[in-house]
C-alpha cells in the first residue's frame, strides 16, 4: 500500500495506454515517456505496461506501508528518507519510508513503478487516467494528498539488495538521439498529408527553432515561433489523429498532439513525429526549444529497433545480475 | 562443504592440472582473508603454473577496503552525471554510494562499508574489475 503525502496538480496513474478505441472517441492516454514507464516496470519485475505514477508537478512525496520494491525513471530527483538516489534507479523501501521527488532540470516527467503494479480497475483494457473522459486511474482524476494506492501481487523476482539502476537512454543511446550544440532538442518527423500545401513556409517549419509554449500539456504541445501558413486556405474534413501528429491551426503556430491527443481534428497536418522520438518530446520542458528534422521510414525503423534492443537488454541483464548477486550473497 | 587447504602444494598441483585439462587459463579463489590465484601459461613447453597466494592480515592495515559487488566496468561517477568528481580524501558514511559497477546497461552501486575517511580509489575509471576486487580504501575514524 502506498500513501500520497504531497502532490501537485495533474499527477496521474498511467500505463502503456488504451489504444483501439479511437473510433468511438476514446483518447489513448498512457505515459508521455513510454520508455521510462517500461523500464521502471521491468526493474521491479512487472510486465512493461503495468500501471505506475506519472509525476509532472513537484515536489511529490509518498509513504510505503510495507517493504516494497520500487523504481524511479525519467526525470525528477528522488530521495528515500532524505538519501538521494541516482537517476533511473530501483530499490526496496522499508515500511514507513518516504520517497520524495523534486524536479530535475533536464526532464519534465518522472515515473514511479512498484512491484506488483498499481491495482486500479481496468477500463477498456487500461489503467491509464483519462482526465478529459474522467475515467481510468482513480475515478478518472489526478492524484491528491492522502490518496491510498493498492498494489498488485509482485512477481517472484529477485531484487538486488543494495539497489540497481540503468544507464539512462539519453546517455546509453546518445548517438541515436542527438541534441543540438545549443541544447535545442532535435525531433525527427516525416512530412504529413498537407505538408506541400505550405509552399515555402514548409521549409521554414523545418529550419526554424520552435519554443514549447506554456499552453502545453498531455493533450498537446503548442509551439511558438514565426508562423507558417498554407499558400491558400485549406478546408478539410476531420480525420483521425494519433500522438505525434503536427497540425497547423490558422494562427500558423504548430500543435504537436501528445498522449491525450484528440481522436479527430481538421487542421492541416504538416508533419508526424517519429514514435521513437515521442518520449523525448514527453520529457521536454515548457519553455525549451526544439527543431524538427526531416527523417525517413528507414531511420524510424532503425530507431525503433535500437529502443527495443536497449529495453530487452535491460530486462535480461537486470535479472541476470540480480540472480548472480543473490548466488554470491548465499555462498 | 569441507574446507580445502590451499596452503598445501599438492592441492595447488592438482588444481593446476585440472585447469590445464579443462583448458581454463586461470582461477582465483578467496577463502576468508586468503586469496589464491593460479595462472596457466600456454604455449610454453613445460611451463610451471604460476601460483600467487596472499594473506591479508587485518592487523597489518587499518583501512577497510570496499570490494566490487560483481564483475563489470568500474564507474567513479554515474554515467549521466555532469557534476565534477568529489576530491579525496573525504568523509564517508556507511551506505554512501562511492561509485558504480556497470554490466551492459545495468548499474550496481558500490557503497561505503563503514564510517571513515575515503583515502584512495584503487580502480581506474572505466576499467574492468573482478568480483570482490578492492575498489576503495576507507580509513576508519578513531
Amino acid at each position: 500500500m502506498i500513501e500520497i503525502l504531497n502532490t501537485g496538480p495533474l499527477n496521474t496513474i498511467q500505463d502503456i495506454g488504451r489504444p483501439g478505441y479511437r473510433d468511438i472517441g476514446v483518447t489513448a492516454s498512457g505515459a508521455m515517456d513510454p520508455m521510462a514507464l517500461k523500464i521502471a516496470n521491468l526493474l521491479v519485475g512487472n510486465d512493461e505496461g503495468a500501471a505506475a505514477i506519472e509525476v509532472q508537478t513537484f515536489p511529490f512525496r509518498l509513504r510505503f506501508s510495507g517493504a516494497t520494491a520500487f523504481a524511479v525513471t525519467g526525470g525528477g530527483r528522488a530521495a528515500l528518507d532524505g538519501v538521494s538516489l541516482p537517476p533511473w534507479w530501483s530499490q526496496t523501501a522499508g515500511a514507513g519510508q518516504v520517497l520524495e521527488l523534486l524536479p530535475s532540470p533536464a526532464s519534465a516527467r518522472a515515473y514511479i513503478a512498484f512491484a506488483g503494479g498499481l491495482d486500479v480497475p481496468l477500463v477498456l483494457g487500461s489503467r491509464s487516467t483519462s482526465l478529459r473522459g474522467a475515467f481510468g486511474g482513480i475515478d478518472g482524476r489526478s492524484l491528491t494528498n492522502e490518496d491510498i494506492l493498492q498494489l498488485g501481487e509482485p512477481a517472484r523476482t529477485v531484487f538486488a539488495a543494495d539497489g540497481l539502476g540503468v544507464v539512462p537512454p539519453a546517455t546509453a543511446l546518445s548517438a541515436l538521439f542527438p541534441v543540438a550544440a545549443d541544447g535545442t532538442l532535435l525531433v525527427r518527423a516525416l512530412p504529413a498529408g498537407e505538408h506541400d500545401l505550405f509552399g515555402a513556409d514548409a521549409e521554414r517549419f523545418w529550419s526554424q527553432s520552435w519554443k514549447i509554449s506554456a499552453q502545453s500539456d498531455r493533450t498537446g504541445y503548442r509551439l511558438s515561433g514565426e508562423p507558417v501558413r498554407p499558400t491558400a486556405p485549406v478546408e478539410m474534413r476531420s480525420y483521425g489523429i494519433v500522438p505525434g501528429v503536427v497540425q497547423v491551426p490558422p494562427g500558423g503556430e504548430p500543435i504537436v498532439q501528445m498522449s491525450d491527443a484528440n481522436t479527430a481534428g481538421g487542421y492541416p497536418k504538416i508533419a508526424g513525429v517519429l514514435e521513437a522520438d515521442l518520449w523525448r518530446l514527453g520529457q521536454a520542458r515548457v519553455g525549451s526549444r526544439l527543431r524538427f528534422v526531416r527523417s525517413s521510414h528507414a531511420e524510424a525503423r532503425t530507431l525503433d529497433r535500437a529502443i527495443a534492443a536497449y529495453v530487452d537488454d535491460i530486462s535480461n541483464t537486470s535479472q541476470m545480475v540480480a540472480r548472480a548477486l543473490k548466488t554470491m550473497a548465499g555462498r | 562443504m569441507s574446507r580445502v587447504n590451499f596452503g598445501d602444494p599438492a592441492v595447488i598441483a592438482s588444481l593446476a592440472a585440472a585447469l590445464e585439462a579443462a583448458g581454463v587459463d586461470g582461477i582465483e579463489i578467496e577463502q576468508d582473508a586468503r586469496k589464491v590465484r593460479i595462472v596457466i601459461e600456454r604455449g610454453i613447453l613445460g611451463a610451471v603454473p604460476q601460483v600467487d597466494a596472499s594473506q591479508h592480515s587485518s592487523a597489518a592495515t587499518h583501512a577497510i577496503s570496499v570490494a566490487a559487488p560483481t564483475a563489470g566496468l568500474f564507474c567513479s561517477a554515474h554515467p549521466a552525471s555532469v557534476a565534477p568528481p568529489l576530491e579525496l580524501p573525504r568523509e564517508v558514511v556507511p551506505g554512501e554510494m562511492l561509485g558504480f559497477i556497470r554490466v551492459g546497461p545495468i548499474l550496481l552501486p558500490v557503497k561505503a562499508s563503514g564510517t571513515g575517511i575515503l583515502m584512495r580509489s584503487l580502480a581506474g575509471d572505466g576499467s574492468l574489475v573482478g568480483y570482490g576486487e578492492p575498489l576503495f580504501e576507507i580509513e576508519p575514524c578513531p
